[in-house]
Order: C-alpha cells, then structure tokens, then sequence
C-alpha cells in the first residue's frame, strides 16, 4: 500500500522556523499547523486525455469550491469541495473533502447500533489491532570522506508502540577523525500521537552530544505531505534558554523498484549563539543531501551519495573567524537497514 | 495480547511434503491412520465423509518454495482433507489440537449454532494445546464450503473443503466433479509478514510507479497527461497499483496445495461434463480465473445455486466459493489458471484426459493501474445524469480521525463491473450483476431498517477498520431477533474487501434493492456501495469481518449479537 510515483521522498524541508515559541506558528507550512492535510493546488481531476482511464470519462465541470455545509472543508483539506456540476442534468453535487477535515455535526454515531451492547469477553479474542509495533530504522549508517578526513555519519530511529501513540526515539549526527562532532549531533526522545492520517505530533527531549552540549526540551510534528514528501519540524528549549527548530523533508524517488534516489534537506536554527559549538543565530546550517539505494531487500540497501552543508551568517563568520570551513561536501557510502 | 494470532506450530518430526507433488500424492504419505475413513482419488485431496469426523490439527514440514517450514495441517494433509457430509445429517467433529498454542476451525458458510462457530473470543474460547473440542451441528444446506482456522494458522495451510449433498441425490449431471481450493503460501511466519506491512505498508509491492513509467507515459500521453495522470494520486498520497498487501514476492501459489510446477491435474475425457468446486482459501490474495479454450458455466456460488451464466473469467476473493461446469471438447489438456490479481503470480492446474499433459500455461495480465472510479467512486464516471446516483455516503464521525485516509462521498453502485485489472480485457469476465438466483427472493420481506458501515483504512499505516473504529475500539452491531435489516456498505478504501458475515446470509441486492443472489462473502470494490438483505435469524454472537487475513488482524472486524 502506499507510496507512489516518487516513492515516499524525504524532502526533509521547510522553513525551518520555528516552532515552538520561536515564531508565530503562522510561519509553519499550513499542513504541518494541522494535523490534515494540506489541499493540492491543482485540481486532482485526471486529464480528459488521459488514455489510462478508459472507464473515466473527464471529469469536467470540477471545480474547488467552498461547501456550504456546516462541516464545510477547510483549506488544509485535501480535494476540498469538488463542485460537480452535471452537464445536461443540470443536477449539481458537492462532494466534501476526500481527506481530513472534521466530522460535521450530523456525522453518523458508529455505536448507534450497539444498543448497549459489549464486545465478547471470552478467552481469544483477537486483539492483533492493539498490537505493540517496534521498529529499528538506521536511515543513514554511512562512511564519510571529507575535504581530505574521514569519518562517520548517521541517521537512526527506533519506534515502539501501536497506532495512535508511540515511543519514539531518534539520534543523527556526523564525526569526522579530526574534529569534534557536528553541532547537530544528538539523541532525542520524544511520545508520539498520532493527529491525523498522515501526520503525528511529537513531544520530548533532545540531548547533545559532544562540546558545548545542551539538553532541550522539544516538540514538533512530523508526517506524510501530499505528494509523498516526508517532513519533520522540531522545536527546541534549551537548558540555557535559547530557542531553536530543525526542519527536514526528504522525497524517495524511485527509479526502479529497487534503485531509489533520496534528495534530502535540512535547516537549522538558533535564537543566539553558542561558540563552543561553533553555533551562531538565525539560520545557522544547512543539509543538502541525494542518496542513491538499492533495495537488495527491503530491510537492506547499500547506498552512495553526496551531501553539501553550508553554514549562514553569523554562524559563517564565525567559522570564517576560526579558520574552520564555511562549508563542507562529504562523499558518503553506506547502509540503510531496519528491522 | 493478540494471542488469537501469535501462533508457531512446534517445529518437530514427521513428513515432508514437497510443493510440487500433486495433492493426491500428499496424502498417500500425509493420510493418518486415526484420521478416519481417508480415501485417496488420483487428483483429489483425501476425503472424509460420513457423520463422525476426528480431525487432528498438527504441525507439518512442507516445502512449497525450496525452503523446509511448518504448515498446520489437519490429519496429515495441507490443505486439510475434504469432508463430505449430506443434507439433514447430524454431524459431530472431534477437532484436537496438537499445536503448542490455541487454534480454531471455523465452518465457513454453514449454518450452525453461534457456539458452533469456531471463532475464539466470540464463539468459544478457542481449542486450547492439547484439548479435543467437540462440533456438533445439523447441516441445513447444500453445496459446496469450506473450514480454516480463524487465526493466523490460516496462513499456513490449516483448511479444506466441504461439500455438503443433497438429502435427496440429485440424477448425475456431471461426469467429473473436482474442489479446486486456490491459497497462498508464504515462507515467512504470518506474524513476521503482519508486522512487515504494519512497518511499512508497500513492503510486498515491487510494482509501484517508476521514474521509467514516468517517461515512458510522456512518450506515449505527452508530459501534461502524464503528470495529469499521477496527480490525483500523488496529492492524496495513495498509490494506483495498491491491489494486494501481499505479492508473489513472498507467495506461492497454490492449487489445491500444489504449487505451480506441481501441476495439480483433474482427470477428464472428450464430451464429459466436469464440475469444478472453485474455492477462495487465500489470506490475501484474490485470484481471477480462467481456463483458455473453455467457456465456463457458473451454476453456484458460495454453496448458493444460481442460473447458469457463462464466462471465459471469474473473480474469486478469500471465503467465496463458484462451482463451474466445463465440457471438454477434445482429449486434450487444458490450464485452470488463477492469477492474483495483483499480476505478481498465479496458481495454476491442468484438466486433462490423462496425468503427465500440460498445455500452454498464460503469462500473467500486465498489471494496469487502479482507474479513477476506484478512488473516486461514482464523481470520477459521471455522465451528466445524475437522477440515478445512490444518495451520497454518510459517514460516521469516527472516519475523521487518524485511522481513515479517505473517503467517498458518492460511492459508484454498478455491480456490473468485474473490477479493477478485469476491465475491457476482451474477456467475457463475471460480475456480481450476473448472479440471480432461480426463484428469486428466499423472503419476501422488505428489509424494516438500514445499517450503513463504512469499510475504512490508512494504507500508509496499515490500520484497517469499519466506520475508522478497529475491532478492539467498537462495540458490537446488534441485529434484533428474527427482524429482516438491510446492510450499505460503502467501500471507502481502494482496495477490495470481501466481506464475511457469520452465521447468517447475505441477500446481495442490486443498486435497486432488487434480490440478487444469496452469499456468505460479499466482495465490496474500491469506492463501491453495496447492499443485502439480512434475516437475523441466528440468535448469539457473531463474527462480522474482511476476509483478507491481515485486515481482519488489523481492526476491520465486527462483532454482531443477534438477540
């Protein structure tokens, strides 16, 4: 089920802004605000040319529109409000949003035929729906060859839990032989809820790892754009009061079944700076990354890939200052693998 | 917690069937003494019959796809031995469980008291390691069913045919009468292949849309028409080839427990007429099937006769049952070919005047996208008329939330598709618009009340439920006592579910409310709103579920209390 065309992509984007308390949550891209979906900006009718769809005729007359029920879409709802309007019927139809949105008020009570009634209390009953789910995700385990070093990088998750909540624990960082570790580098722990079909929301703690390290409170959201992009948006509460966010979004693109191509972003942010970790404010790095796997099995994917980090503004004239690079390319070779 | 389908039969002694030998060899090694009365035809799965059974459920060492792994077998055999039983008897069924964990059989399609039933948790508590669990009951029909344990040792083989006679013999019609079960086997435990997809739904897909498709639509539509084509779906993130979770990737697939190579053969000469007992014992496949050069006669369905109507194809989902007549034209072999339908494989046989003949077995259809009207429903195939639309779906308000990724606000009725990858493909394929059965309406009664459910999923998350509410999250369906109700489905998901009710019929109505055909397995299209009548005349609790075995697993499942 699920993924499409450009498989499940990892754009791991966005303004990175600010979540919590950092900015006015306006900032945030409007389907990360909710917990539905955004709209497409395109109507979603197939082409009347569409030759796949012989038993399709075009959907003509379909426009999105606003509906005039009182559980009428928002616009974060996806194929909000299709006004179809028949040709020579003359019958016109609205049709709500096919994703998201809230129930209207005379929304049907799925118990209304219990009639007090309780499940089966008998030995067996199947409670596979309730089942506790640990999954083992090393994104990136990858070899790294920069500017003349070597070193490691990762990227790991691990998640425990059933559908509507879940441990989940995630760390990524990069070490080179030479220097310390990456001002990003760190573990996080967050309770995870799910908000919607395609999105949760996450809140937690965030330790850093190496000089300079400071523990965060943290919380965000993370999800299933429309067209396959995978977004997370953190927030951040330092220990010494400074705020920060991290946006990623990825997008797998699949050139065969197999051969998947992942372009990757990041951005970071900090509300001042922290010099140990060569940290300045505002936006103070990048991640720009494309990795080519190949699934040999699912749960196993050698990979090749490219990654360019540069660094912003005060956080570049600090580096520039120490004589450290302002920006940095790796070479990365590795393994994807989850179990 | 989920101890209905945790499950590992106990990994020890005793045969080792190969895939590839034929069902009748299977059992000249596989029969138990203490099994009973077991009688081996050549192309026949051992056969029980009478009104005393002892069925002993054990695990067994098999070999379907080059690797040793245990199935469930029942006396010795997978899939289990085909009892035969007759109208008006009363039968008992010792069943013992030799397992080290819980196990069940259910008597899919009979009518029997709701204790009877075999489901754990809701008929009985299940046949604990071990214990013997006695069955008795009345049969009060005719035709042929089948049993399978309703837990996850469906997977591995624990079920079999029934075929139940008439009271009164009927004059031979049929020179050669064959069940031809069709299943699925996987190497992998079924809790390793549940887990696999709740990790990730596409787990089992190696079919999705490439950048190569990509480029070759702008090649043959132009680059707005191929983009055209993939909006739709990529904005709501759903995916155009999502027809099964689980592929050939990991399944073999069987006819009556023989793989493909194996070439499960029924006997039959020029001019015989040949009954063949189709039976949909996949976890998670449905299969459509043909047999090249053969029209084919659908005479019953779901143990339920209809009038005859002839096919060259026949889609058949888990739990449904066609019984076909063929008539060989000349002494010559001829493939029974059953595709999953999501082109990943197939089960495959031969009907042939001698054992040893094969014909030309066909290469799978090429895999088709879903069309729009299985996302859409009826919005995506409008005409401009709109006088005959059903009235627009109501959802509940539980279809709002995490568990439903979808929905569909006006659901296409048209009972006269075959289905998504049947399509126009130049084949006269069956649909359930086809189905009547002789004698119209076996109660004449207008349905008093309605009860809509939506089926509904999160195929990225793998969550499957009814009205978004997973099984362990609802409350039962309460049908009051002798009343005559109508059940909508409306089909909110892209996906086919073949739904089972326990205990009682499904009237199957056309768009119209019009009687149809009597089943037990209803099979809801994508977008699709279905309706039937029900008598609720079977007093207790019962199971109320998507036959697909993971999105039953995984919450599309209700418990009905007849009372």
């Amino acid at each position: 089920m699920s993924t499409l065309f450009p498989r499940r992509h990892t754009l791991r984007t966005s303004g990175a802004a600010l979540l919590l308390g950092m900015a006015p949550l306006g900032a945030i891209p409007a389907h990360a605000q909710h917990q539905h979906e955004p709209a497409p900006q395109e109507s979603p009718s197939p082409s009347p040319a569409d030759p796949s769809s012989p038993g399709a005729p075009p959907m003509e007359g379909m426009d999105r529109g606003a509906h005039p029920a009182a559980a009428g879409p928002s616009p974060d709802q996806s194929m909000a409000g299709m006004d179809m309007s028949g040709q020579s019927g003359g019958a016109t139809m609205r049709m709500g949003a096919m994703q998201g949105g809230r129930a209207p008020a005379d929304a049907r009570d799925p118990n209304a035929h219990a009639d007090g009634y309780e499940n089966s209390t008998l030995p067996g009953f199947e409670r596979a729906d309730q089942i506790s789910v640990g999954k083992v995700l090393i994104d990136e385990l990858e070899f790294v060859r920069s500017q003349g070093q070597n070193g490691i990088a990762w990227s790991a998750q691990i998640t425990q839990g059933g559908d509507s909540d879940k441990l989940w624990i995630r760390s990524q960082g990069v070490k080179l032989a030479h220097e310390p570790v990456d001002s990003d580098t760190s573990v996080e722990a967050f309770w995870w809820h799910a908000t919607g079909p395609f999105w949760g929301r996450m809140l937690g703690v965030r330790q850093d790892v190496g000089p300079g390290a400071h523990s965060w409170l943290a919380a965000g959201i993370e999800g299933l754009a429309p067209y396959w992009f995978d977004i997370e948006l953190t927030g951040y509460l330092g220990d010494d009061g400074r705020v920060a966010a991290r946006a990623k979004a990825s997008f797998d693109l699949r050139l065969t079944n197999r051969l998947i191509l992942t372009p990757q972003a990041e951005v970071n942010a900090y509300s001042t700076s922290n010099v140990e970790r060569s940290l300045g404010s505002g936006f103070t790095s990048a991640e720009l990354g494309v990795r080519l796997r190949y699934e040999v099995a699912r749960k196993v994917a050698p990979y090749i890939g490219y990654v360019w980090e540069p660094s912003f503004g005060s956080t570049a004239d600090l580096r520039r200052a120490r004589g450290e690079r302002v920006s940095e390319g790796r070479f990365v070779a590795g393994l994807r693998l989850w179990w | 917690m989920h101890q209905a389908l945790l499950g590992r039969p106990a990994l020890n002694r005793r045969r080792f069937v190969q895939g590839l030998s034929t069902a009748a060899a299977l059992a000249a090694i596989g029969a138990r003494a203490e099994a009973g009365r077991a009688s081996v035809a050549p192309g026949r799965m051992p056969e029980l019959g009478g009104t005393e059974f002892d069925l002993v459920i054990d695990a067994l060492p098999v070999n379907y796809a080059g690797k040793r792994r245990m199935a469930t077998a029942v006396n010795g055999s997978v899939p289990g031995p085909l009892l035969r039983m007759r109208e008006g008897d009363t039968v008992t069924l010792r069943v013992m469980n030799r397992l080290q964990e819980m196990t069940s059989i259910h008597w899919h399609g009979l009518e029997v008291p709701a204790d009877m039933d075999g489901v754990p948790g809701i008929s009985f508590g299940g046949i604990a390691p071990g214990e013997t669990f006695t069955y008795r009951f009345t049969l009060r029909q005719t035709g042929t069913y089948w049993y399978h344990a309703h837990t996850l040792a469906e997977q591995t083989g624990l079920f079999g045919a029934m075929i139940v006679e008439p009271r009164v013999p009927e004059p031979a019609s049929v020179d050669r009468d064959y069940v031809v079960m069709l299943s699925d086997w996987t190497d992998e435990p079924p809790l390793q292949v549940y887990l696999n997809l709740k990790k990730m739904s596409g787990y089992y897909n190696f079919g999705q849309p490439t950048v190569g498709d990509f480029f070759r639509d702008v090649g043959q539509l132009g680059l707005s028409s191929a983009i055209a084509k993939r909006r739709m779906w990529n904005a709501a993130r759903m995916n155009p080839t999502d027809y099964s979770d689980v592929s050939g990737t990991t399944y073999t697939y069987l006819m009556n427990g023989t793989a493909p190579a194996g070439n499960w053969t029924a006997i039959a000469r020029a001019g015989e007429r040949v009954r063949l007992r189709f039976i949909g014992a996949g976890t998670a496949t449905i299969f459509d099937v043909r047999i090249p050069g053969l029209k084919l006669t659908v005479i019953s369905t779901d143990g339920q006769p209809v009038e005859p109507v002839e096919v060259d194809e026949f889609r058949i989902a888990p739990g449904e049952t066609y019984d076909v007549l063929v008539t060989m034209p000349e002494d010559r072999a001829y493939t029974i070919f059953a595709q999953s339908m999501d082109r990943t494989g197939y089960a495959r046989g031969t009907l042939a005047p001698a054992a040893g003949m094969s014909a030309q077995v066909p290469r799978p259809d090429r895999r088709v996208w879903l069309d729009p009207v299985d996302m859409m429903g009826a919005m995506a195939s409008m005409s401009g008329d709109m006088s005959d639309m059903a009235p627009p779906a109501r959802h509940a308000r539980t279809e709002y939330g995490p568990t439903t990724d979808m929905r569909v606000d006006y659901p296409r009725t048209n009972l006269d598709d075959p289905g998504a990858g049947l399509r126009d493909n130049g084949r006269r394929v069956l649909a359930y618009a086809d189905l009547r059965r002789p004698g119209g309406a076996p109660d004449p009664r207008v349905p008093a009340r309605e009860i809509e459910l939506h089926l509904t999923g999160n195929m990225e998350r793998f969550i499957w439920s009814i009205d978004g509410v997973k099984l362990n999250d609802s409350r039962p369906i309460h049908f009051r006592k002798d009343e005559r109700l109508r059940i909508i489905f409306v089909n909110d998901t892209m996906m086919a579910h073949p739904m089972h009710l326990h205990g009682m019929w499904s009237d199957l109505e056309d768009p119209g409310g019009g009687f149809l055909v009597r089943k037990h397995t209803v099979l809801v299209q994508p977008a699709q709103r279905v309706s039937f009548a029900v008598n609720a005349d079977a007093p207790g609790r019962w199971a109320f579920h998507c036959h697909l075995l993971y999105h039953m697993a995984a919450g599309m499942f209700r418990e009905v209390v007849v009372a």
